[in-house]
């Protein structure tokens, strides 16, 4: 059996589901951070699935815009993890725990 | 600017440095500093007069007379400084020296070196005595500040050029009048006086400022000589026709020579204004000395001096009957009053009476060589009488003096001079001061009478002789009065007479006063100095109008040519002059000694005669209505005072009934409508603001409930609702 995009799709909507539920489930916010990033790399394997598998090539040359938005993706990844956890030193500092249930002083 | 000009300016500017002076740091000099200082700075407006004199006298230059537009000489019998400035523009003038201009100017002649002379040499002297006199008043310097400014403003009286600028210092020394009459504000009597002698001030201003009206509606603002060159024919009493074709009618002359005189009933306390004099006592001596006798009530007789050539006859008779009114009524009370000042007072109402009645009577020169000769010796006086009460301790009741002679030697000597020169002293033509000026206004008055009599007027003309003459008696009575009740007999007040002791300080202007007092008629050369005031003023004003005779018009004779080319002259032709000298010989020749002996005999032991003489029916009543100055006072308090009274309590009914009523409706109506608005205030605009701000405050509360703030919360509901529409979205596209 060879392996298509539909196969791609099911994993990246595997990787998907488990950083949702990660989100939805976790009260630590590194968990968080780390159902955000599954999210992200969902995203990911559809952006350069279908790229592979929907242009293929314009005049013999391969068209690399997916993987090339993947990559952006990936930087951005790491910036954001870099700010979010940033916040949940000051987070830390503030409150003496990570629990995000705790972060409610905004409520109004 | 020529020499003796910028020399007088000087001088009027120094008093008003010294006044800058001590109104900035006087309290901090203190006595007796400030005094000084101010002694100092009239002294040398005194020197700059001096030195003025001296120059004017050997007239050595020329000037460039912006008005004529050549160089003309100055000088005694030459010409006058005549300097006009332009200062204000006020649109087309009608005769202007500066079209389109206010003018201001210096105006400098022979009279205007005498008055300086005299205000400068009296200023001086009574800024000495007042250094001794005023010595224990916690207000020293106040009162040297004061002087200051009074003397700028008399010294800028005479030196101004236009009548505007006479008026301005005019108001400027009824102003320090005020002040210094109400120096001792403290007392209810002083304060009152002041009050009364500046309202009494104002009826008479309000006369000039209609006179000068009309004049400026005519001519605008004109130096002095332009006026008289302009208007040198209203002693002929026909209209006037000017050079721009406007008629100035004889009859709005002469309102207009009345209404300018009314300034001068004001400020020389006249009749019927001469109520404020005998009150303005209540200031402190050495004023009463300097303005109240020898300076600013003298400013009226300037000043109708100055408007002399203006006067038509009929204006010159209200001038005369109103000279003649005052001098008989007030040395008629001098006789009754007890206090000292009183008495000194009421001298001077009559001889100013005498002074005005000789510029009625067209004697320029007598009433201002009277002016500077009353001057001498009614400061002295004055002095004399500080002198007294300073030895007396405040007293001024002639009752209680006596026998001061004894005490005050000095002061009772040159009292006694100043009484013999304002009686008319003299031993074989040679005189006291008041001799020869008195002569010179009663030869005129004389000779007045012969011409009025020749030119067919009616006999009550020699009233203007024969009133002045039965007063010389009376004058020279009373004053004697005055000297005997104070210095001769025994005391009558064995304390008083006591604890009485001269201060040195004071001896020394008394003694000056004396000198003057008695060489001021002679040997000053001041009527000859008036006499080339005349000269110069005439030249000036004959070089643009070759008939000008302003200064001698021979009223009542209806003169109705000039003399042309003749000596000008203020009297009528010489030999109805030498009959007028002669009559006036007969009658007051030996006036002085019936005044003095009879004084003398009456009063030689105080009121041991005349006391019994007064208490018999027809004198006593006499001598109370004198006593209460003719009754004057009541008079004028039961009339205008009264109807003042009945104006205010009426405007005072309509204020609080109706005004008030208007008011009180107004603010009922006000309160009515507030409460009004006030209710649509609180139930409609509150109840909006209220109501909107309570629909927020539930929408707000329903909102907020689900931002429970809880992170996973959130994402759940997000999944549960991107799950939702995906299955809807998978529904709706299967069942296409």
């Amino acid at each position: 059996m060879e392996i298509g995009l539909t196969h791609f799709l099911i994993l990246a909507a595997f990787l998907f589901v488990c950083g949702i539920a990660s989100i939805m489930l976790k009260r630590n916010a590194i968990g968080i951070l780390m159902g955000v990033e599954l999210i992200l790399n969902a995203a990911n394997v559809n952006l350069v699935a279908f790229n592979r598998f929907s242009y293929g090539t314009i005049n013999g040359q391969p068209v690399l815009a997916g993987q090339v938005f993947a990559i952006f993706v990936i930087v951005l990844a790491a910036a954001e993890a870099a700010v979010a956890l940033a916040i949940f030193l000051n987070f830390y500092n503030n409150f003496a725990t990570i629990d995000v249930e705790r972060a409610q002083n905004l409520k109004g | 600017m020529p020499t003796p000009a910028l020399l007088l300016l000087i001088a009027t500017l120094l008093p008003l440095a010294s006044f800058t002076i001590l109104l900035f740091i006087g309290k901090r000099m203190g006595t007796p500093l400030a005094g000084v200082l101010a002694t100092l700075a009239i002294g040398g407006s005194f020197v700059c007069s001096m030195i003025a004199l001296m120059v004017w006298l050997n007239p050595s230059g020329q000037y460039f007379d912006p008005s004529r537009q050549t160089m003309i000489e100055w000088g005694a019998n030459k010409n006058p400084i005549n300097l006009p400035y332009q200062w204000v523009p006020i649109g087309p003038g009608i005769q202007q020296d500066h079209p389109n201009f206010m003018d201001v100017g210096i105006y400098v002649d022979s009279l205007t070196i005498v008055m300086f002379s005299m205000i400068t040499l009296v200023a001086t002297l009574v800024h000495i005595f007042s250094i001794g006199y005023m010595r224990e008043d916690p207000r020293f310097p106040r009162f040297f500040t004061y002087l200051g400014l009074f003397c700028f403003s008399m010294l800028g009286l005479v030196i101004g050029g236009t009548l505007l600028q006479l008026f301005i210092f005019w108001e400027l020394v009824g102003l320090c009048s005020y002040l210094l009459i109400g120096f001792w504000y403290e007392k209810k009597s002083a304060s009152n006086a002041a009050i009364k002698a500046f309202i009494t001030n104002r009826v008479g201003d309000f006369g000039f400022l209609i006179g000068f009206g009309i004049l400026f509606y005519h001519l605008g603002n004109v130096t002095l000589p332009k006026m008289w060159m302009l208007l040198g024919d209203a002693g002929f009493g026909h209209d006037i026709t000017l050079a721009s074709g406007v008629i100035f009618p004889a009859g709005l002359l002469t309102v207009m020579g009345v209404g300018l005189f009314f300034g001068a009933v004001g400020k020389s306390a006249q009749f019927p204004l001469h109520v404020w004099l005998p009150d303005a006592m209540e200031g402190p001596t050495p004023v009463s000395a300097l303005i109240h006798a020898a300076t600013m009530v003298a400013a009226g007789v300037y000043l109708v001096g100055r408007i002399f050539p203006i006067l038509t006859p009929g204006a010159k008779l209200f001038v005369a009957i109103t000279g003649v009114t005052t001098l008989t009524m007030a040395a008629l009370i001098a006789l009754a009053q007890t206090d000292i000042k009183k008495v000194l007072a009421y001298s001077t109402l009559s001889q100013l009476g005498y002074m005005i009645l000789a510029m009625g009577l067209g004697s320029w020169i007598g009433g201002l060589f009277h002016l500077i000769t009353h001057a001498f010796f009614k400061a002295l006086l004055f002095l004399g009488s500080g002198s007294v009460i300073h030895a007396a301790h405040h007293e001024q009741e002639l009752p209680q003096y006596g026998g001061l002679i004894r005490k005050i030697p000095v002061t009772g000597i040159t009292f006694g001079v100043a009484v013999l020169a304002i009686a008319g002293f003299s031993i074989a033509g040679w005189g006291f001061s008041g001799f020869y000026s008195k002569d010179m206004i009663l030869a005129h008055a004389g000779a007045f009478g012969y011409l009025a009599e020749s030119s067919g007027k009616s006999s009550a003309y020699w009233l203007f002789f024969y009133l002045p003459t039965i007063i010389a008696y009376v004058t020279a009575f009373y004053m004697t009065r005055c000297w005997m009740l104070t210095f001769a007999g025994k005391p009558r007040n064995q304390h008083l007479y006591d604890h009485a002791r001269e201060a040195p300080i004071m001896w020394a202007p008394l003694v000056a006063l004396a000198v003057l007092s008695v060489i001021g008629g002679k040997y000053l050369g001041v009527s000859e100095l008036l006499q080339s005031g005349i000269r110069e003023s005439t030249q000036y004003c004959r070089a643009v109008v070759p008939k000008f005779d302003g200064f001698g018009t021979a009223w009542p004779a209806e003169a109705t040519t000039t003399t042309e080319g003749a000596e000008p002259t203020a009297a009528a032709s010489s030999d109805i002059m030498e009959k007028g000298h002669e009559l006036m010989h007969h009658c007051v020749g030996w006036a002085w000694l019936v005044g003095i002996g009879l004084g003398v005999i009456i009063y030689w032991n105080g009121y041991s005669i005349a006391g019994p003489l007064t208490k018999f029916p027809p004198v006593n009543y006499v001598r109370i209505w004198l006593y209460r100055r003719m009754y004057f006072d009541e008079l004028y308090f039961s009339v205008f005072v009264a109807i003042v009274m009945a104006l205010s309590w009426l405007s005072a009914t309509f204020d609080k009934y109706i005004i008030d009523g208007i008011v009180n409706g107004v603010g009922g109506l006000v309160k009515r409508t507030a409460f009004l608005a006030g209710w649509n205030d609180r139930y409609v605009v509150d109840g909006a603001v209220n109501g909107v701000a309570t629909l927020s405050q539930e929408l707000g509360a329903a909102v907020r409930a689900p931002q429970t703030g809880r992170i996973r919360m959130y994402v759940t509901v997000l999944m549960v609702a991107i799950g939702l529409g995906l299955a809807g979205a998978i529904i709706v596209t299967l069942s296409r």
